[in-house]
């Protein structure tokens, strides 16, 4: 690891230069090339195609929300009252909560099985926070809003399209 | 010297990358013991093995789309459930080669497969995101936990 005050080569993982004492920790962690680092911080997670907005009331049986997933080709489903999201319903806690124990989904309402705490994103937020919410918080769908309001989804599948679009090309 | 996130992924094997150890299920698995290979593996698929050839992949979206609504018998072998076939990747092809793959034929999961066309467990899409997260800690990983959070006011002002 060269140092960039005097040019030294340290040690990988070396926290001080051996010549000059220069601070050297974090320059060696493997930052990738500053173009696409600028995508993900200057774009809008609102420009990127999202997926379509499923949504239910929360006494929606659990049947009639697979039905409607099956219907948009998406593994989850926005709990709203009117127009307020209240939770969110993945095919994870489907499979956790209603496949595992064998329960009949027509018996069992939304608002039962949803996640009350739900991580959205604003329209205006970068892709950056999107791919931080998936790998670190270990999320597939993010509900995108617009002030108060649902836009749709953004799900990893989008965002790894979004990277190999950006990274490796479309064709 | 900062090498171009393209070029990373190029260079970069399967092989070389942490992934989670898999434990493969056997096609005479009942439905009912998969949801147990879910969560210790924490994973949404399970690749099916007969000896040491990949016959099938079974993943959540399967329980949506085919389990839940149609009342299956928890007691149902997983090889009348899964997908055969299962899409699979060399260990040692590049992560470039998985991702393309994935984006084309719309798969979250690749069977991994050794020299011997054995398999050696499963990638997933999010493996190579987190991957490639981990090459931007300052834009992606060095986040507030709240994503939102302002100062209201300078530090110590």
């Amino acid at each position: 690891m060269r140092c960039p005050n005097c040019g030294n080569e340290n040690i990988p993982g070396e926290e001080l230069c051996r010549a000059c004492g220069t601070d050297l920790a974090g320059l060696d962690l493997p930052e990738a090339q500053e173009d696409f680092r600028g995508k993900l911080l200057d774009e809008r997670v609102g420009d990127l195609p999202l997926s379509p907005l499923v949504k239910a009331d929360p006494t929606t049986t659990v049947a009639d929300a697979i039905r409607l997933m099956r219907a948009n080709d998406y593994g989850g489903v926005l709990v709203c009252d009117g127009t307020w999201i209240v939770g969110i319903v993945t095919e994870r806690d489907i499979v956790v909560k209603i496949a595992k124990n064998n329960l009949d989904p027509t018996t069992v309402n939304l608002f039962e099985i949803m996640t009350k705490e739900i991580y959205s994103l604003r329209e205006e937020d970068p892709p950056a926070y999107a791919i931080s919410l998936i790998s670190e918080e270990g999320f597939r769908h993010i509900p995108i809003v617009r002030g108060d309001r649902p836009l749709g989804f953004i799900s990893l599948k989008t965002m790894v399209k979004y990277i190999h679009d950006e990274v490796l090309g479309t064709g | 010297m900062a090498r171009p996130i393209e070029e990373i992924l190029e260079k970069v094997k399967i092989r070389e990358i942490r992934l989670p150890d898999v434990r493969p299920a056997s096609p005479s698995t009942p439905l009912s013991e998969i949801y147990g290979h879910f969560e210790a593996q924490g994973r949404c698929a399970v690749v099916i093995c007969e000896g040491d050839t990949p016959v099938g992949i079974f993943t959540e979206r399967d329980v949506l789309n085919r389990v839940i609504l149609e009342r299956v018998d928890p007691s149902t072998p997983i090889s009348e459930l899964m997908t055969p076939n299962p899409k699979s990747v060399r260990a040692d092809e590049c992560l470039a080669c998985a991702l393309r793959s994935m984006v084309k034929e719309g798969h979250r999961h690749m069977c991994l497969l050794d020299t011997n066309d054995r398999p050696v467990g499963l990638i997933s899409a999010r493996d190579i995101l987190v991957f490639i997260a981990e090459h931007y800690p300052k834009a992606v990983l060095n986040l507030p936990p709240d994503l939102h959070q302002r100062m209201l006011r300078c530090e110590g002002g």
